[in-house]
């Protein structure tokens, strides 16, 4: 509202500008045209062509062009020249019948007489409606299309003031307020990492600016370069991607490789990949770039929104269908590069924007040839080379950061049994399980050496009891010697259903000579790891571990090491209690020669849940898993630093890695897209003249005249498409994407409105401060990495957020930016960060999502039950959680999560009683407060220090004495998991100064 | 600490009752953020005290309301008109005959069979004379409460877009429905429950899951929250695994602390500020939602009405009852599903191949408790502003899904003329509004679209539909979008 009332001072002050302008430069003869055109046209298209048009014609009348304006309507000619008293116009106006409700004022009823009694000459013809803005709409004079220039510093600026301060101080002024003095540094430290990385600050972070051992622009650099800024800005532009993993509608089947697309993000933001060619690549990548995989990967954007795939044999439906998808990819593309609602003109010219609708049909025809679907990405065998040797070299260094705390640690606790199996054996021993219950039987006499417990291949195999417990996500681990490599079909360890009918087993050589698989039941969960063959036999053991993810993906490690590669098999079986059992040597009942191993088995685990690559590392070295955290603790702090960041280099590559292998992507899939037509009030069956593909005219600065054939080929359409939108002549393609950043830091953009720039959307704050950006964008080679540095650098970004009752009473909004706007964290902000206190965050960047959805298929359509698995592969940042659209988490949901279905270029921030019934008792949130409370108590045994820890890790300082005092007794009566469970429930956790 | 708690006045009881909280907020608000806080929570609303405001820009009532709340049973598939409601004695006579006519029916599985008469008998109803059908003989009993509009007419043909467009207005997943819109526009008259309720079928959720209930780009608070018939109503009510009671409130006690001294630290902020008031609307809502879930109260005539007694018409019996209860109780809109997804066996009124058994095996799960909730509102005297909304995505084809010579079992999708009731409200009873045509295929006189099905709903709730915006990209958003007229003859 506040918007509408200085837009319209604005288009008035334009207005009269444009008069005056155009008066002054014209001579005499062109006065009478220039007076129709300047003063009576506009003032016709702002009150009486809405109704009065080619199309509509209200009452017959028409008065858009001459002919028509003089001709008259149902009741007779409208204009008799130079005789206002006889002209049917100037009656109804003057007795203030039309415009129905809002009637002329007397200076614009003098302008209409005057016109009438001057002869009624006529101007342009028709009447160009899109010429200037009024109070109702825009026109091609509206501030946004206007093409950019770099706009001069205000006068009262010092030289070493930053422009962006410059700005914001002199707009201060001019209100009469102040800058709030620069916030404490560690406030503004927790912003910043928020802002950047959407996670909190660790303690170190906030010591070494405070002492001056890193300058808060260093350590912005810092951050900006560290994998989590790619993660966090991802969602940003996923949420205006409306970015999903599964189709919506009636079916909502899920899209496995939809993921590409997010990681791609991910990785050219970290990248800093020019802003000019992120656009490109999403619009035209495939056609492009046709042989890069990434630049078609970057092609999702088009397609990865909902869309119905059930066909109705009703061909009328079928093409209402696809003009609704078409709609979709011009409203998004039109919306996030350059915040116009190109999609309102879908049925007629666009209502609050100079936009035709034959324009709304050129951008279709640009997108005509685009369909939703999966295509092939080729493998790139050399990069995965290069990058297995990359990542392979930064594990080696970590092995040598970490190996002599390793060797110390483990020596101190060298009876642990590593990771948490829930049964595990040591045959060199007994057959005795050393967690549970899970005793083995020999099913035949069987011989124990030195080495472990003898398999004979021909009737050896042992049994233990029925489960206890289900099992379904899972690692099975076997240290076994092989007898010989060229036995087939023999099983080390084997998870299955009493009857034998299921399982899931570690199996040599049987689909493949000389190789490990993972069997199952007629195959269906089994395929080729594309191994190494095995070399080792007779006395030398051999460590292999599967494991069986949630979504179906199975991992195999020999000796530690990713054997081959992991596959996602259909499902992940269940093995239910009571109904399975474990079963060493035999691949599944019952007893057959061919399913029976010939070896050694030393020793044998199984874990319920998927153990990560370094847990299997270290059981591999036969060493008691040593958390990686407990191994960072004891390193000195600049090994601390090394260790972090070639932890974040490795995490980076491997996030690579699964790109590089070639598959499936769901992207834009190009097809001949025939001729366009423009369609009357969008209705298929009314179909009009053909129309090329081209852009919006309106748009200042450059042509949008792509100089195509109407059946031109996709390529060559959505080149041009990509040229237009992508270009530093487009004003709008700069200002916009400085507005979403800005928008991001601040909460609120230069423009309130990131995804419309049009009439609706209103105008800028600072306009001077948006086309000052966007011309450094520019400058800067599209570098965003560039653009956040110098938002975070200004003092405007460093004010304290601290209340100021005179300031608020001027600017409740803080729209001129008086103080830093306080905000509460973010859906993803807060489950990431609740994971990080915990301990639990696995950083793990990139690659197929989780799923904290059981998806099960019902009756023909895909349904998402929302759960809380547990696991490490589960507690990654949310951003990695598959985002099907009929299964969203309740949590994130809770919190503003967008509805993946549309643009959501801002999130709402609500406050509501289900939030904090979620995080008072849901159970991920109930689980954390335990997880972390347990962290805690392992490293500090002293009530007093678990409390202090437990307020740096959520608050990031330790609690005053009087906090502590109180926190202390509260954790005496009720125990540190409820003290843990309100820190995470409170105000100062999940907001932000 | 106690110092600064001392000088805030913060009250010490686990529960701050209004006037205390009213006091603190004084002692510790600007009076600007207090003035907004204080409307946004309800508190400075004329009507209730623990009323939700409505969040609208033009905020209702546009003109005086009729109705107060909504209970929507919502039929997924599409049950067919011409069994039901819309009674074609020509469809009768040309039984076993091919429709005729120029135009070739342009249906979902393309295929064409002869006419096929209604399998359920008709009869004039009640003093009204209303025709239904014997699929529905207890609802028959209480036909002159009923308004039918028998020519309506949706854009889909296809469940899903239909369902959404009968629920959003618009076909595409991610627009808010109407429960939202109304949570929006009006709010809710409690804070102790969820303005917007859902009460799924036993058997399944629809297609489309919880994008049936979303808010879409509206706020999340107005999104529909599920009640479950069984269990904890709601999730997350009550601490994942077991909490004593005395650490619980403790718990919140402390986290109440925590937050005002946090607050005090930073002087003024509506954002801090609702938050701690949010824990304690949270604490309402656990009295409150197990209370309204409790059917010990209810005498046993009650429950034997409702069908709780028997089997086949037990969840549905159950959910009817829950929704008396939730409106009882001031939720402003309660919608009860009744079937699930698509696919085959069918669990809804989706009857393409066997139109007896599907609409037979669907009809007695719903008839009785239907009809006692239309009679238990009346008693109630809740049905004078109570709306009652009975409504499926489209109809039935009056020809058969079959060869095009033959009367095969099934009918397909038809969404050019179905019929849809409501009931209550500043509605005329006992009414059928707008016809189709002879046999049952298009609705011939006074078509009615989801857009002025929706406006009249406002309508009746005080709100008129052009008023009734959301700015969402670019566009001023309404659930008629930029249509509806309010179907004027219905109207009392």
């Amino acid at each position: 509202m506040h918007y509408k009332v200085a837009t319209r001072r604005h288009s008035f002050i334009v207005l009269a500008f444009q008069v005056a302008f155009l008066t002054s430069c014209l001579g005499a003869i062109a006065a009478e045209n220039d007076s129709f055109d300047g003063k009576v046209a506009p003032l016709l298209s702002q009150s009486c062509l809405s109704c009065h048009n080619a199309d509509e014609q209200k009452g017959g009348l028409d008065l858009s062009s001459r002919e028509a304006a003089m001709r008259g309507g149902d009741s007779g000619p409208a204009i008799s020249a130079s005789d206002p008293e006889q002209s049917l116009l100037w009656e109804r106006i003057q007795s203030e019948e039309m415009p129905p409700e809002h009637p002329l004022d007397e200076t614009e009823k003098t302008i209409l007489k005057s016109w009438i009694n001057a002869g009624a000459v006529w101007g342009t013809d028709p009447i160009d409606a899109f010429a200037f803005s009024n109070d109702r709409r825009a026109g091609r004079d509206w501030w946004s299309l206007q093409s950019l220039g770099r706009p001069v510093l205000p006068a009262s600026a010092s030289p070493d003031t930053q422009p962006i301060d410059a700005f914001v101080q002199a707009k201060l002024a001019e209100k009469n307020l102040a800058p709030s003095p620069a916030a404490s540094s560690d406030s503004l430290l927790r912003r910043a990492s928020y802002g950047i990385r959407g996670l909190p600050p660790s303690a170190d972070e906030l010591a070494s600016v405070r002492s001056g051992e890193e300058t808060y622009e260093e350590l912005i650099r810092r951050w900006l370069n560290s994998p989590q800024y790619g993660e966090h800005w991802a969602r940003h532009w996923l949420d205006v991607a409306r970015y999903g993993e599964s189709d919506g509608f009636e079916y909502d089947r899920m899209r496995p490789n939809a993921w590409r697309y997010r990681d791609w993000v991910i990785n050219a933001f970290n990248d800093d990949m020019p802003y000019l060619r992120f656009a490109r690549l999403q619009i035209a990548g495939d056609v492009l770039e046709p042989d890069n995989p990434s630049a078609i990967t970057a092609t999702g954007f088009l397609v990865c929104g909902a869309y119905d795939g059930l066909k109705p044999q009703v061909d009328l439906m079928r093409q209402i269908m696809r003009q609704d998808v078409l709609e979709d990819f011009v409203g998004t593309v039109g919306q996030t590069f350059l915040g116009l609602t190109i999609n309102c003109a879908r049925c007629h010219d666009h209502k609050f924007d100079p936009i035709t609708q034959r324009e709304y049909y050129q951008m279709t025809a640009a997108f005509a040839g685009v369909n939703h679907g999966e295509r092939d990405i080729p493998a790139q065998p050399d990069k995965v080379k290069k990058l297995n040797q990359e990542i392979e070299s930064r594990r080696e260094k970590l092995r040598e950061l970490e190996a002599p705390v390793r060797e110390q640690l483990s020596a101190r606790k060298s009876d642990s049994l590593g990771p948490n199996p829930i049964a595990a054996w040591d045959f060199t021993e007994s057959n005795q399980d050393l967690i549970g219950q899970l005793h083995a039987e020999p099913q035949e006499p069987t011989k124990r050496i030195e080495l472990g417990v003898k398999l004979n291949g021909n009737s050896t195999w042992l049994a233990t009891p029925a489960l206890p417990e289900t099992i379904t996500t899972k690692t099975l681990e076997a240290w076994v010697a092989l007898s010989n490599l060229d036995q087939r079909g023999g099983a080390a360890i084997s998870l299955q259903t009493l009857d034998g009918v299921k399982f899931d087993a570690i199996v040599f050589g049987e689909r493949e000579a000389r190789r490990w698989m993972s069997g199952s039941n007629g195959f269906v969960r089994t395929s080729s790891f594309s191994g190494e063959a095995e070399t080792e036999s007779g006395d030398t053991l051999v460590h292999v571990v599967i494991t069986y993810a949630a979504d179906g993906t199975i991992t195999c490690y020999r000796n530690g090491q990713l054997y081959g590669n992991p596959y996602k098999a259909s499902h992940l079986e269940n093995f239910a209690a009571g109904n399975a059992q474990v079963i060493f040597g035999l691949r599944h009942g019952p007893t057959s020669p061919d399913r029976l191993l010939a070896g050694t088995l030393k020793t044998a685990r199984i874990y319920d849940r998927v153990l990560t690559a370094e847990e299997v590392a270290s059981s591999a070295s036969n060493q008691p898993f040593i958390s990686i955290q407990k191994i960072v603790e004891q390193l000195s702090p600049q090994q601390q630093k090394l260790h972090t960041e070639l932890k974040q280099e490795l995490d980076q590559l491997l996030g690579q890695q699964a790109n590089l292998k070639g598959g499936k992507v769901y992207a834009a899939n190009g097809r001949n897209p025939g001729v366009t037509h423009l369609l009357g009030r969008g209705s298929p069956l009314q179909k009009r003249d053909a129309v090329p593909a081209g852009g919006i005219a309106a748009v200042q600065g450059l042509s949008a005249d792509f100089k195509v054939e109407p059946n031109a080929s996709d390529e060559e359409r959505r080149r041009q498409m990509a040229d237009w939108i992508a270009s530093e002549n487009n004003p709008l393609f700069a200002r916009v994407i400085v507005n979403r950043i800005w928008h991001h830091h601040f909460g609120r953009g230069l423009v309130a409105t990131p995804n419309d720039f049009g009439f609706n959307g209103g105008q800028a704050s600072h306009p001077q401060i948006l086309d000052w950006l966007a011309a450094e964008l520019i400058a800067q080679d599209w570098s965003l990495k560039e653009l956040h540095y110098q938002i975070l650098c200004s003092d405007t970004y460093r004010q304290s957020s601290v209340f100021n009752k005179e300031a608020h009473a001027v600017d409740a909004n803080n729209q001129w930016l008086w103080r830093f706007s306080p905000r509460r964290l973010t859906a993803e902000e807060i489950r990431d960060s609740v994971l990080q206190a915990a301990g639990f965050l696995n950083r793990q960047v990139g690659g197929p999502p989780f799923q904290d959805v059981r998806p099960y298929l019902h009756r023909g359509a895909q349904f998402y039950e929302a759960i809380d698995p547990e696991g490490p592969e589960f507690s990654r940042r949310s951003i990695y959680r598959m985002w099907a659209r009929g299964g969203r988490n309740p949590l994130l949901d809770a919190f503003d999560c967008p509805d993946p279905s549309a643009t959501a270029p801002q999130r709402a921030m609500t406050t509501t009683p289900i939030q904090a019934l979620t995080m008072l008792n849901s159970p991920f949130m109930m689980r954390m407060a335990d997880e972390f409370s347990a962290r805690i108590s392992e490293r500090h045994t002293e009530l007093g220090e678990q409390v202090e820890q437990a307020y740096r890790d959520t608050f990031v300082r330790p609690p005053t004495s009087e906090e502590k005092a109180r926190a202390r007794a509260f954790a005496q009566e009720h125990s540190l998991s409820a003290l843990c469970r309100v820190l995470l429930n409170s105000n100062e956790f999940l907001h932000l100064d | 600490m106690s110092r600064q708690q001392s000088q805030n006045k913060v009250p010490q009881q686990a529960e701050l009752d209004r006037r205390e909280w009213f006091e603190w907020a004084r002692a510790g608000l600007g009076g600007a953020a207090l003035a907004s806080l204080l409307i946004k929570d309800g508190i400075a609303q004329p009507s209730k005290s623990n009323a939700v405001p409505s969040q609208a820009s033009d905020p209702p009532p546009h003109q005086p309301p009729k109705a107060k709340r909504v209970i929507h049973l919502c039929l997924c598939g599409g049950f067919s008109h011409i069994d039901t409601f819309d009674y074609k004695p020509e469809l009768v006579k040309r039984h076993g005959s091919s429709l005729g006519g120029d135009q070739r029916p342009d249906v979902f599985f393309g295929k064409v069979g002869l006419l096929r008469k209604n399998d359920w008998e008709f009869k004039q109803r009640g003093e009204s004379g209303l025709w239904v059908s014997e699929l529905f003989p207890h609802l028959a009993e209480v036909a002159d409460e009923l308004t039918v509009i028998r020519s309506m007419v949706a854009n889909s043909s296809s469940h899903t877009p239909a369902t959404f467009q009968e629920n959003s207005g618009f076909r595409a997943n991610g627009f808010p429905v109407m429960g939202a819109w109304m949570s929006y526009g009006l709010g809710c008259e409690t804070d102790d429950l969820p303005a917007y309720v859902v009460l799924p079928d036993a058997r399944g959720f629809p297609a489309g899951g919880t994008t049936n209930w979303t808010n879409g780009f509206l706020p999340a608070q107005h999104q529909g929250v599920v009640f479950r018939a069984n269990g904890t109503p709601i999730d997350n009510l009550t601490p994942s695994r077991p909490i004593q009671a005395k650490s619980d409130k403790a718990s919140l006690e402390f986290l109440r602390d925590l937050n005002r001294q946090h607050l005090a630290a930073r002087g003024e902020s509506d954002l801090l500020a609702s938050r701690i008031k949010s824990y304690q609307l949270a604490a309402k809502m656990q009295q409150a939602v197990p209370r309204v879930a409790d059917f010990s109260q209810e005498s046993e005539s009650t429950l034997t009405d409702y069908g709780l007694e028997r089997e086949e018409t037990r969840d549905f019996g159950r959910n009817c009852l829950l929704a008396r209860r939730l409106l009882e109780n001031d939720v402003r809109f309660v919608q009860v599903f009744s079937g699930g997804a698509f696919g085959s066996p069918r669990i809804n009124w989706d009857g393409h191949e066997d139109m007896i058994r599907n609409h037979n095996r669907e009809a007695v799960r719903i008839d009785q408790p239907v009809a006692a909730l239309i009679r238990d509102l009346r008693h109630r005297g809740m049905l004078d502003d109570t709306l009652v909304l009975f409504t499926s995505e489209f109809g039935r084809t009056p020809f058969t899904q079959s060869a095009s010579d033959q009367v095969g079992k099934g009918r397909d999708h038809n969404q050019t003329g179905f019929s849809v009731w409501m009931a209550g409200a500043g509605l005329k009873p006992g009414i059928a509004f707008g016809a189709t045509d002879e046999v049952g295929w298009k609705a011939a006189e006074n078509p009615v679209s989801w857009y002025d099905f929706h406006a009249t709903v406002l309508h009746l709730l005080g709100i008129d539909h052009t008023r009734l915006t959301y700015y969402h990209n670019g566009i001023q958003r309404r659930l008629t979008d930029v249509h509806g007229q309010v179907v004027k003859p219905i109207l009392a």
